[in-house]
């Protein structure tokens, strides 16, 4: 048991010093990567085992003679959480959020301390002893506090009445619900029935089995097939347009969308939204085709006005690109990223 | 006992840096003869990578690099003729960042990832910025980045051997060994005779906003070619994603810039000399006022960026001179350009890729002041053939695939001059609008709402349009541009700063249907567009900024000061309730 609890203590310790390396920019926040799109679990994963470490940490001081009391136990707990929240996730996320999260985390504290009549006594007695106040250093603080508290109360309330200017958060629908039909350059594609054409076999049939089997590999570098190169000079269907559909990307979409596909082109960072990272699994790879065509045909300018047409720099392609040439390019993003498109079955 | 013991420590660990540094600086000398440049040694080419790594290395070659850098590898993949800088042309083994002499190949060895002693390796880790080369950390393995490199470095330089013990060798800046000059006062100013003294100035500009001698420079491949603006440290080709450290001004001074005009300064300076111009180069870097460093964005590698633009208000006039202390006490904002590929002609070398802004406002006007970096001054010699209004003008775009020859790397430098010009739009009815809807970034969307934009350009015109959409025509404004004023405009060493005055609107005599309305307290949406005349900016070929927020910032309220007060007396209070309260309980009594 204690050996157990020793490795649990390990981890706790090891917490809270990565923590203070985070906070001291020793260690960069960005170390254990937050893979995009399992943040939250990955967040929960990690507090429950700093809590399990925390459990362990204090069962092995406790049996070393050195037990921290229950109260300094609760604040340094409610101090971690808020302190991981605004120095471990990457990228970070706004004051009002970590407010909600510390004050529903306050509470679970709070739950915890006073879970029996005995516990909420503990919790209670180092507030009583300096109410109290019958020993000189209890004396102390007491006055101590009765000076300081109002003048933090007060100053708070001053700094929150100061005219302060904040970027006014927006909440915007990242993958708005597409019309049935969607007309370019003078034809009408149905969005349920519409394929890609270049979606081809070798002889030139459609062919979603083949294509799938020469994407990229999943995995890191998402690295082509070692027998399928779109440059290779004798390629044909499907790997030869996807050469086509990457000329066209890099003629006109890696200036946003970037060189890997993952959204940090050469003028992303002066836009906002920021450029589609079609690299994470929460983009493309949820998508039919027909919807990313719908997206490229009609741009920004064409979004519903739940995903902010007004803000968007992402152009109607119909101005630039022909209809095979969106197909291809939508072709190359696939084949690129290593997803496969998702289908009406 | 512990303290004098950790003392001694730190004494010993010091000492021992010492000797190192002592027996560094000693080997240097012992090696000096007049071949070797201070603070170089001679080192040893590596082995060449094993036929697997080149085969992998083909692999990863073909999925990432080809786009850009083509089949060849000569740097003209699909998307070069768009891009400036173009890719780079690997057959002659010119590399730009390097830690060996001028001329020299890069340290390159595929068994050996380690910082310092591998300068391809850590291009490809931390990209080029300011170029379209991204950093691969996080997306290809250590393992893929040295197999890539292993296939460029044999299959891709033709023209050179990397094992070539013949013609080729490697003397390496000893850039860890080296102890850095501290940025003092005094070293900063000597840099600052240096750069004069070593005509970096020449090129870089009187004050290395890269705008002396900017039309003549040209690369080994006849490209146009910028001097680096030393104010923005962070497009550093050679920052290595670490923009502030003075090291890698230091290497790229010692080494040179391959390829470029941009020569090795090691011959004829000293490595003190280096350090003084890279503390000098280095401290021109923008700064937020404090003297930090600006916070970078490790997404971008660019400066973070805040989307509210927040003005300052004064009692009485807004000062005129922008070096006025009202002015240079106020707080100024980064806001990024991007190009604006949106609608054609689309500009995708945008050369202004920032401007950074300050607003006053007082009880009638608001003012904002832009500057900008912008490395040649633009007037257009003659009349422009097209009206102002005009939003469709005759342009063209960049066509996709031309060669060299018609590439927008080529066409640098040559084409017809416009003049420089800033904008800044913002949406007219905007408190109709039920937030975050706005009128579209470019031009505005329909009539119904329409934008307010105010446009300078570099002939001293100012005026003011309505935009009604980004194909439409721009409506004038006569009566508008009566109540707008230049207040300053000057173009120096590189920099513009222009001042535009602007009444704060919705006033009985103004129309509140075209007008934006700057009402105190709120966010304002704004967007901002600039020209650059010398790169054929007209009409939408310009840069672009997102969306903004002006905000004018409401006086300090009375009640923040009387408030504060009377909740710290209630706590008092409260405080003495509960004491009495406890006090009494322990005594036994209740209340």
């Amino acid at each position: 048991m204690k050996a157990f609890m020793s490795v649990v203590a390990l981890i706790g310790a090891m917490g809270i010093l990565l923590l203070a390396g985070m906070i001291l920019e020793i260690v960069p926040s960005n170390t254990v990567r937050l893979v995009e799109g399992y943040m939250p679990m990955q967040i929960l994963f990690e507090l429950s085992l700093f809590v399990a470490g925390f459990t362990g940490l204090s069962y092995v001081l406790g049996t070393m003679g050195m037990p921290i009391p229950r109260f300094w136990q609760a604040i340094a707990f409610w101090s971690f959480i808020l302190l991981y929240l605004k120095f471990r996730v990457y990228p970070p996320i706004p004051f009002s959020v970590r407010a909600m999260y510390g004050t529903v985390s306050l509470v679970a504290v709070f739950m915890w301390v006073s879970a029996n009549e005995e516990d909420w006594k503990k919790f209670k007695q180092p507030i009583m002893n300096i109410l109290d106040a019958q020993t000189g250093a209890n004396k102390m603080l007491r006055y101590g506090y009765l000076v300081l508290l109002p003048i933090l109360i007060g100053g708070f309330s001053y700094n929150s009445m100061v005219p302060k200017s904040e970027e006014p958060i927006e909440l915007r629908t990242v993958h708005p619900a597409p019309p049935a039909s969607t007309k370019v350059h003078g034809k009408t594609y149905t969005l349920q029935t519409s394929q890609n054409p270049f979606r081809v076999n070798a002889e030139g049939k459609y062919d979603q089995e083949y294509s799938n089997a020469n994407i990229v590999e999943q995995g890191m570098g998402r690295l082509m097939k070692p027998n399928a190169n779109p440059w290779d000079k004798d390629a044909q269907g499907y790997l030869k347009y996807v050469r086509e559909g990457g000329e066209i990307f890099f003629q006109n979409c890696h200036f946003c969308h970037g060189d890997n596909l993952n959204g940090r082109g050469l003028h992303a960072f002066a836009f906002n939204p920021i450029p589609a990272n079609f690299t994470d699994p929460g983009t493309i790879a949820q998508l039919q085709e027909s919807f990313i065509f719908w997206r490229i045909a009609k741009g920004g300018i064409g979004l519903p006005n739940e995903g902010f047409p007004w803000a968007s720099v992402m152009p109607p392609w119909e101005q630039h690109l022909t209809v095979d040439e969106i197909w291809k390019v939508i072709l190359f993003e696939y084949w690129h990223t290593g997803y496969y498109p998702r289908t009406w079955d | 006992m512990k303290n004098s013991f950790s003392l001694m420590a730190g004494r010993l660990l010091i000492a021992a840096f010492g000797v190192i540094l002592v027996a560094g600086s000693a080997g240097s000398l012992a090696f000096a003869d007049e071949t070797i440049p201070e603070g170089f040694k001679k080192g040893e080419l590596a082995p060449l990578p094993a036929a697997e790594m080149i085969e992998a290395g083909k692999r990863v070659y073909f999925t990432k690099c080809v786009w850009c850098h083509g089949v060849d590898g000569a740097g003209d993949g699909p998307s070069a003729d768009r891009l400036w800088p173009r890719p780079r042309n690997f057959n002659q083994g010119t590399f730009k960042i390097r830690r060996t002499a001028s001329g020299e190949l890069p340290l390159f060895d595929a068994k050996k990832p380690t910082p310092g002693q591998n300068d391809l390796f850590e291009t490809l880790t931390h990209g080029l910025p300011g170029s379209a080369m991204p950093s691969w950390e996080g997306i290809l393995t250590e393992e893929q980045r040295l197999q890539v490199l292993s296939f460029v470095t044999t299959q891709l330089v033709k023209d050179r051997k990397f094992d070539d013990k013949q013609s080729e060798a490697q003397t390496v800046l000893q850039l860890d060994d080296l102890k850095p000059v501290a940025a003092t006062e005094e070293s900063v100013k000597r840099g600052a005779e240096l750069v004069v003294e070593k005509k970096c100035v020449e090129c870089h500009g009187m004050e290395g906003r890269g705008d002396g001698n900017a039309f003549n420079l040209k690369d080994d491949w006849g490209f146009s070619i910028q001097p680096a603006d030393w104010h923005k440290c962070w497009n550093f080709r050679g920052s290595r994603q670490d923009p502030y450290n003075v090291k890698n001004i230091f290497r790229t001074f010692s080494t040179g810039v391959n390829g470029t005009p941009m020569p090795s300064f090691a011959d004829n300076s000293t490595v003190e000399e280096r350090w003084h111009i890279a503390n000098f180069v280095n401290s021109l870097c923008e700064r937020e006022a404090s003297g930090k460093p600006l916070p970078i964005d490790p997404l971008t590698d660019k400066p973070k960026i805040n989307f509210v633009v927040s003005s300052g208000v004064v009692e009485g006039e807004i000062p005129v001179d922008p070096e006025h202390e009202l002015w240079t006490n106020r707080a100024r904002r980064y806001v990024a350009m991007g190009g604006q590929i949106t609608h054609k002609p689309r500009n995708f070398v945008n050369r202004i890729d920032d401007i950074w802004v300050k607003s006053l406002y007082n009880d009638k006007h608001v003012v904002f002041m832009f500057q900008w970096d912008d490395r040649t001054k633009s007037v257009a010699s003659e009349k422009l053939p097209w009206a102002p209004t005009e939003v469709n003008i005759a342009v063209k775009e960049q066509e996709p695939k031309t060669g060299e020859e018609g590439s927008i790397a080529t066409r640098q430098n040559n084409y017809a001059v416009y003049n420089d010009a800033i904008a800044m739009q913002t949406a007219v009815k905007w408190k109709e609008l039920p937030a975050p809807i706005k009128p579209r970034y470019l031009f505005g969307s329909n009539e119904q709402f329409p934008v307010d934009i105010v446009k300078w350009e570099a002939d001293g015109s100012l005026r003011a349009f309505e935009g009604t959409g980004w194909d439409k025509d721009f409506a004038e404004r006569d009566t508008y541009e009566e109540n707008i004023k230049i207040l300053h405009s000057e173009w120096n060493n590189g920099r513009w700063t222009v001042m535009i005055q602007r009444p704060l609107g919705n006033k009985k005599d103004q129309d509140y249907d075209e007008d934006t309305f700057f009402e105190m307290g709120q966010y304002i949406p704004t967007v901002f567009f600039a020209w650059d005349g010398h790169n054929g900016d007209a009409g939408r070929k310009m840069a672009v900024s997102a969306f903004y927020y002006t905000f004018l910032e409401p006086p300090t309220p009375r009640e923040a000061y009387i408030y504060p007060v009377v909740i710290a007396f209630g706590v008092v209070l409260l405080e003495g309730w509960v004491l009495t309260r406890r006090s009494n309980k322990r005594k036994g009594k209740t209340l």
